[in-house]
């Protein structure tokens, strides 16, 4: 196999090569004004590596694939165009009042509790920028009042002339009757044709997302339109520096569905997130090749903890409502949850307690952990870890940022010892217990929410911070493996490298399975089966579009159910894609009495309150040939061997461990696969330190593997 | 149920007798009545013996911390199982809570969402079952059982709200409970939706649930289900969320079970108990920063919902030492056959939330944070009824009660050295919302409200304008929902559903957060009505701060004989889609436009008759002569106020095409009005010779102290009164009969009576 993948991040690009066998690990600093030159320099070192140039390289992958934070990034530093919103007439405050609780959207607990420091974000859509217009249609798609033609072309030229360089139109009701945002954008057409240089893109809502919720479906129009040029120009651009280096195929992109498409089948918003999905995108083929079963997938970086989980069997976790930055959308997105935790995460005193608090602030990168002299004084995870005597203060993310122990012991004095009259190593022991408890209890609520138990599950563990609090975290959770996994410097790219192309259409609708009033059980197989054979072939129009020929095209049917007036939907994968009796319908009610009691608690459920389908989903896709990795499990205890003496010893503390360890340092170079290394112990790279706490431990594997084992 | 007189007895019992009559009295009593032992008490529970040695055995902050978090999340865990799987209404925009209780009944750990004020009440039933069912042969509390609560009278805002409460054991002894509570709406009252504002009597407020146990082995007892389905409108909702808060206490209770293999039951307990001891601990603290001073403030209710009149809501608030007070002595005697009573509990309960919320955001949910703070009322008022007394719209009394507090507070919080969030102006405060009935488009009977309650307008801050419709006061993160998924559910539109109401406004430097208006016509069904509960049609029912202004009023409008759906689709051009324009217009021939107050009884709607109401602001904080004017143009722009009134109220002068600011003529304009403030401005005592009168006036129904004298209490005219501290019936006229009285005068005095027979 011969194939190129990207992650595009907002520091680094990772690129990951997979050449005859080979799998190379390539960075480089990503370079936003042209994201081509970072993608080149990174190529290019990976280039050096099999002794090929550039050409040679994309003139014979079968692809090349990005996932992009970009996006993420242009939202939070408000980067985008002036957008002009057409909406129902009656409902011109729906977005800037986000629901009212769109103030604390993204934001942490205190956040969300202080209400007079309650602040909507800065819009994305300025409250003048949006002007009704006379219709509506009902929950049905029953036409209430017609749509007043003359007051449209009002409206959109109040919107031009106000500076709109982006129309988005969301009417209420449109995922029933789009007709009037369909007449709306042949408006726009015949005022603004698209070969004049006045022309004005437009954005209708039903497009972008298929869902009910006129909020939920405008903000995800809106963050579509706002992010629309920025991730046209740039993803055109890598587009023509492939073309340019002799790469004939199409640039493929990832979506935050965990799929991907051609950049003519993407649209903005299906890309933020990329990156991180792409993550959880290689822990599930990890698990599969490895036979790892339940996963749960965790990311500890800076500032934060991101989790995700992936279930054998293949059943998928998606936030249908995600809150991407600060705003609630409506987009089949791949489930992940962002603590607030980190290296950066700040130690304070909770005076109430008598104790620890740690987060949800964080010190980033600048100023950064006290231990980073760069003017930070205030102590934070990093700090303690450097105390505990986890980190070398000389070797510290491959030398290239020396840390100060003094800094971080002063700034832990400071703000800690007195009002807790202990010594430092003694604070950095709690803060370092703290944010350990803090994380494992937000997996813990995470797993549980879903009717999961942790300790049925494989911990992976990476991002600069994984290794070194894995074991910490896991043992609070009865959990006893955890894998840092092989290539997990570019471990996003190596999601990318292993995703399908796939495309989600899905319908909202009212739906009555069974009816407790009528005591009635559905029978109107036809319209079922209709909806999801025309669901079916927009997916396969999609990839047909793409290239893709007809029979390797494969389907999957998820329907949202719920019992009587919940708010829950919870998905259930149906395997028959057509309803011929009563059978397939009890069939269903069925399954979904399962899946629901699984996740509640089995008694929970509650047919006799009626049982409704909410949303019929048909995701379309086409398997692609994987990458393949090595056995990566563990060898058998009786063949693991001993590791080579270590490099150097220092003296490291542990929770819930009186005294100090004198605890070997090995360089993650110099272990082979099938040794074992028992806690405690220290194994550093470049760009990670493992920590084995006591009762654990270390055995690599193949690929640069490393597995943590309880003993 | 009325207090009796305690006879004066002729010589005094011996203590052998004392405990006889206990004995007799205990033995024989008819009904287990709310107790007001536990009901007038909010503070915590003295530590018991298992809690000593609990504390003695495990008292290491950083182990108690641990499982604290580990408590939390689980609290956490089971409010988004309700807030998921519940089907009402309120439980899908937050209205619900959970928490684990001591096995005293405190509250130690709340959910860190939902609806705090249910923190500061549900301790009140699990403390009755603890006194009446612990010890009774015939009920008891054991493994496996759940009890059901709602009858506000026994601790809750208000029997719209049901509580499920469980019992948890380990190796037989009780070590404490969990509950979970939702606002369910439906509760078989004599109005739709559980908040009935004709409710005359507590017997017309639906069902009355005092704690009683409906769960054995963790199953919901059947035919006790089956009882409560039958006794309100919607059956389904009943089962439902039953089942959903059984559940989510039983994943609680997991999660209590796993902290009990790992650490043991005292190290829970002492969690427990240390929680609670410490967080009141801390409020001591904070409150002794507070400077030593009185702050007195009133807010005026100007309806009971069912006629217009003034009712006062009186606070003193004193901070002396670690001390702080609230006296709501004066306000308003009760309504004998009013709904808009609280009981004192549901006052305490919010004013707790403007400490959790509003004052001291950092600290964590439960009944501690409110424990040391006083609160003083008179018996049988507004903000303390009595059981006879109907409450069903009490959250009239505990909202305005509620603003007291707030306006109260901030004045401490300008001159407190240590603040943990901004000193603001008082939130809007009232349920500007439709609730609703009927039988729905699918065949099913329904009675709920729309989530719009939830978009109560932010208090200015000292800094910044208060957001629109921000949040509502018992709840953060709440949420107004979407009209797609509603419209699916309910035979009727929002055919205005979220357009800022222009010129709705409360000024000041910093301007309070607006409202919005909304427009609702029934379509597809024939059986379908609305009721509006909010005070504040004719006086605002919040104050400005430090020269800020309150809101603005906000009446009922209706247009009916005729079927605007009609008009839509045939001359869509005559409807307009605001109040203002329709009701100044008036532009569907033949149909009739009229304003009321904001206490529309459950009143049937015909298809396409217009019910318009608007979400209330925020007030404002600072003089309005000093709000910048490019903030008064941004909100021309923005459609919240109109040229004119923004010219004529802030002085500002600009250009009306371009709207480009003055800014000379509008330093002169300005000073000019300061100007003309000092010309009008009299002399305190000559303010207080013309403005003061002995009493409060006879043209208008006056409830409540006046002036100083908070001892005596005005009851509806300023010839009766009644001593605050001697309770007396309040009865007030039917207003049908009231009305008939008036048009008989007219009648008589035309002779047009002269020959009907009485």
């Amino acid at each position: 196999m011969r194939r190129v993948s990207v992650d595009i991040g907002g520091t680094f690009t990772d690129c990951f090569v997979v050449w005859d066998g080979k799998y190379i690990e390539a960075k480089a600093l990503t370079t936003h004004h042209n994201l081509a030159l970072g993608f080149n320099e990174a190529l290019g070192k990976a280039c050096h590596v099999l002794e090929l140039d550039q050409e040679d390289i994309l003139s014979a992958v079968d692809s090349v694939r990005y996932a992009t934070t970009l996006g993420t990034n242009a939202l939070i530093e408000h980067k985008g165009p002036k957008i002009g919103m057409l909406v129902t007439a009656g409902f011109e405050a729906t977005v800037p009042l986000s629901r009212a609780r769109g103030y604390g959207e993204g934001l942490d607990n205190l956040g969300q509790q202080d209400m007079p420091n309650a602040q909507r974000p800065d819009p994305l859509v300025l409250p003048h920028m949006i002007c009704g217009v006379r219709e509506r249609v009902d929950f049905q798609g029953v036409l209430v009042m017609p749509l007043d033609e003359d007051d449209v072309r009002v409206q959109i030229r109040t919107l031009v002339d106000k500076g709109a360089e982006i129309i988005v139109v969301a009417l209420v009701n449109a995922v029933v009757s789009p007709v009037h945002e369909q007449r709306i954008e042949e408006i726009l057409l015949e005022e603004y044709p698209s070969h004049l240089l006045g022309a004005i893109p437009v954005i209708l809502s039903h497009q972008v997302a298929g869902r009910k919720g006129e909020y939920v479906r405008a903000t995800s129009a809106i963050v579509d339109g706002y992010l629309h040029s920025t991730m046209y120009y740039a993803l055109s651009a890598l587009e023509q520096n492939l073309r340019a280096h002799r790469y004939e195929k199409p640039m493929l992109v990832i979506h935050n569905s965990g799929g991907m498409a051609q950049l003519n089948s993407t649209d903005a918003l299906q890309t933020i997130h990329s990156g991180p999905v792409s993550g959880i995108g290689a822990s599930e083929h990890l698990a599969m090749q490895a036979g790892l079963g339940n996963v749960v997938a965790t990311d500890m970086g800076g500032t934060s903890y991101d989790i995700g989980i992936v279930v054998d069997g293949g059943i998928k976790h998606y936030d249908f409502n995600p809150v991407i930055d600060r705003w609630l959308v409506s987009v089949p997105m791949v489930h992940l949850v962002t603590l607030g935790a980190g290296g950066g995460s700040i130690a304070s005193y909770d005076r109430m307690y008598d104790t620890v608090k740690c987060g949800p602030q964080s010190a980033g990168s600048d100023p950064g952990p006290a231990c980073y002299d760069r003017g930070g004084m205030r102590p934070t995870v990093t700090d303690a870890d450097l105390l505990l005597g986890y980190l070398d203060p000389k070797n510290y993310a491959g030398g290239s940022i020396p840390l100060n122990p003094r800094r971080a012991s002063a700034a832990i004095e400071d703000a800690l010892c007195d009002d807790l009259d202990c010594s430092v190593v003694e604070a950095a022991l709690l803060i370092r217990e703290k944010v350990d408890d803090n994380m494992a209890n937000g997996l813990f609520t995470e797993l549980r929410a879903r009717g999961y138990d942790p300790k049925d599950f494989t911990m992976l563990a990476y991002g600069g911070n994984g290794p070194l609090h894995c074991c910490g975290i896991a043992q609070n959770l009865n959990i006893d493996k955890i894998l840092a996994p092989p290539l997990s410097s570019v471990f996003s790219a190596v999601g990318a490298g292993n995703m399908h192309q796939l495309h989600i259409h899905e319908q909202s609708l009212y739906m009555v399975l069974y009816d407790s009033n009528t005591r009635h059980i559905f029978d109107d197989y036809e319209r079922f089966n209709s909806i999801v054979a025309e669901l079916r072939e927009q997916g396969t129009q999609d990839l047909l579009r793409q290239g893709i020929a007809k029979e390797d095209i494969c389907h999957n049917l998820e329907l949202d159910l719920r019992y009587g007036n919940q708010l829950v939907q919870t998905t259930a994968v149906i395997p028959k894609h057509e309803l011929h009796g009563p059978a397939d319908v009890l069939a269903i009610i069925a399954q979904f009495s399962n899946d629901y009691g699984k996740r509640f608690g089995e008694g929970s459920q509650a047919p006799e309150a009626g049982i409704r389908i909410n949303t019929i989903r048909v995701a379309a896709f086409v398997r692609h040939e994987t990458v393949q990795f090595e056995d990566i499990k563990p060898v058998a205890p009786e063949l693991r061997t001993a590791p080579p003496k270590p490099g150097s010893t220092r003296k490291c503390y542990f929770v819930g461990h009186e005294g100090a360890f004198e605890t070997p340092v090995w360089s993650r170079a110099a272990i082979e696969p099938g040794m074992q290394i028992p806690g405690p112990a220290i194994i550093a790279s470049d760009v990670t330190t493992f920590l084995v706490n006591p009762g654990w431990n270390f055995v690599a594997a193949k690929q640069g593997a490393s597995w943590f084992l309880r003993a | 149920m009325s207090e009796m007189n305690t006879p004066v007895a002729a010589k005094m019992p011996s203590t052998e007798e004392i405990a006889l009559i206990k004995k007799f009295l205990s033995d024989t009593t008819l009904f287990l009545g709310p107790d007001p032992e536990i009901m007038q008490n909010h503070d915590l529970m003295p530590r018991t013996e298992d809690e000593e040695r609990a504390v003695g055995k495990v008292s290491d902050a950083h182990i108690i911390a641990k499982i604290r978090d580990r408590i939390q999340s689980g609290c956490d865990e089971g409010y988004e199982m309700v807030e998921q799987m519940g089907a009402a209404p309120g439980a899908k925009w937050g209205d619900v809570i959970t928490g684990v209780y001591s096995a005293s009944g405190d509250l130690a750990i709340a959910s860190a969402g939902g609806v705090l004020i249910f923190s500061a009440l549900v301790h009140h039933p699990i403390k009755f079952i603890i006194k009446n069912w612990m010890n009774d042969p015939t009920v008891g509390v054991r493994e496996g059982d759940g009890f059901i609560h709602n009858d506000s009278r026994y601790g809750n805002v208000h029997n719209t709200d049901q509580s499920m409460i469980v019992p948890i054991f380990h190796e037989g002894k009780l070590l404490c409970w969990v509950a979970s509570t939702v606002h369910e709406g439906e509760n078989g009252a004599i109005e739709p939706g559980g908040m009935p504002s004709m409710a005359e009597s507590p017997s017309d407020e639906g069902l009355k649930m005092s704690p009683f146990k409906v769960v054995e082995n963790y199953q919901i007892k059947r035919d006790i289900l089956t009882f409560l389905q039958n006794s309100v409108r919607e059956p389904k909702l009943q089962y439902e969320d039953m089942k959903v808060k059984l559940f989510a206490c039983l994943r609680i209770k997991q999660r209590i079970e796993e902290t009990l293999k790992t650490d043991g039951p005292e190290a829970l307990v002492s969690t427990l108990r240390l929680t609670m001891e410490n967080v009141r601990a801390e409020v001591k603290r904070r409150v002794s920063q507070w400077p030593d001073m009185t702050v007195r403030t009133y807010i005026i209710q100007d309806s009971t919902l069912r006629e217009n009149c003034v009712v006062k809501i009186n606070c003193k608030l004193t901070k002396t030492g670690d001390r702080l007070i609230f006296d709501f002595r004066g306000s308003s005697p009760e309504f004998t056959n009013r709904a808009t009573n609280t009981i004192v509990a549901g006052l305490k309960g919010m004013l707790a939330q403007v400490f959790l919320c509003y004052v001291w955001p950092d600290l964590p949910r439960g009944q501690a944070a409110f424990a040391p703070i006083e609160v003083i009322t008179d018996p049988h008022s507004i903000v303390n009824c009595s059981y006879d007394a109907p409450n069903s719209q009490s959250l009239m009394s505990i909202f305005t009660g509620f603003t007291a507090g707030q306006h109260a507070v901030a004045k401490f919080l300008y001159s407190c050295p240590e603040k943990y969030t901004k000193v603001h102006a008082p939130t809007f405060n009232m349920i500007n919302t439709f609730i609703w009935g009927g039988v729905s488009q699918h065949g099913e009977t329904l009675g709920n409200l729309c989530a719009d309650l939830n978009g109560m307008g932010a208090g200015a801050t000292v800094d910044r304008d208060g957001e629109h419709a921000l949040a509502p006061i018992f709840a953060t993160m709440a949420d107004i929902g979407e009209q797609e998924l509603n419209e699916e559910e309910v035979p009727f539109l929002q055919l205005v559903s979220k357009k800022m109401t222009r010129d709705a406004i409360a000024p000041g430097k910093y301007r309070g957060g607006q409202g919005y208006t909304m427009m609702v016509a029934t379509k597809d069904s024939e059986q379908w009505g609305f009721m509006t509960t909010a005070q504040g049609a004719k006086i605002p029912p919040i104050q400005g701060l430090f020269g800020g202004y309150a809101c603005g009023c906000y009446p009922l409008s209706k247009v009916k004989g005729v079927d605007v759906y009609d008009v839509l689709m045939n001359e869509p051009h005559k409807f307009k889609h605001s109040i203002e324009e329709l009701m100044n217009e008036r532009p569907f021939d033949g149909a009739s436009y009229t304003t009321h107050h904001m206490g529309m009884g459950f009143e049937i709607s015909k298809r396409g008759e217009l019910f318009m109401i608007s979400q209330g602001a925020g007030a404002g904080y600072g003089d309005l002569l000093e709000r910048d004017p490019a903030g008064v143009i941004k909100d021309i722009e923005e459609g919240l106020i109109s040229p004119g009134v923004a010219e004529r109220l802030y002085k500002v002068k600009f250009d009306p095409a371009t709207l480009s600011i003055n800014h000379e003529a509008t330093a002169a304009a300005r000073d000019e009005e300061r100007r003309a403030r000092v010309a009008r401005g009299v002399p305190f005592k000559d303010f207080v010779k013309t403005w003061n009168k002995p009493k409060p006036p006879a043209h208008l129904q006056y409830f409540g102290c006046w002036g100083d004298d908070v001892g005596t209490l005005y009851v509806g005219s300023p010839d009766i009164t009644r001593d605050a501290n001697v309770p007396k019936p309040n009865y007030m006229r039917h207003p049908k009969d009231v009305r008939i009285e008036e048009l008989e005068a007219r009648l008589a005095q035309l002779g047009a009576l002269a020959e009907e027979k009485q």
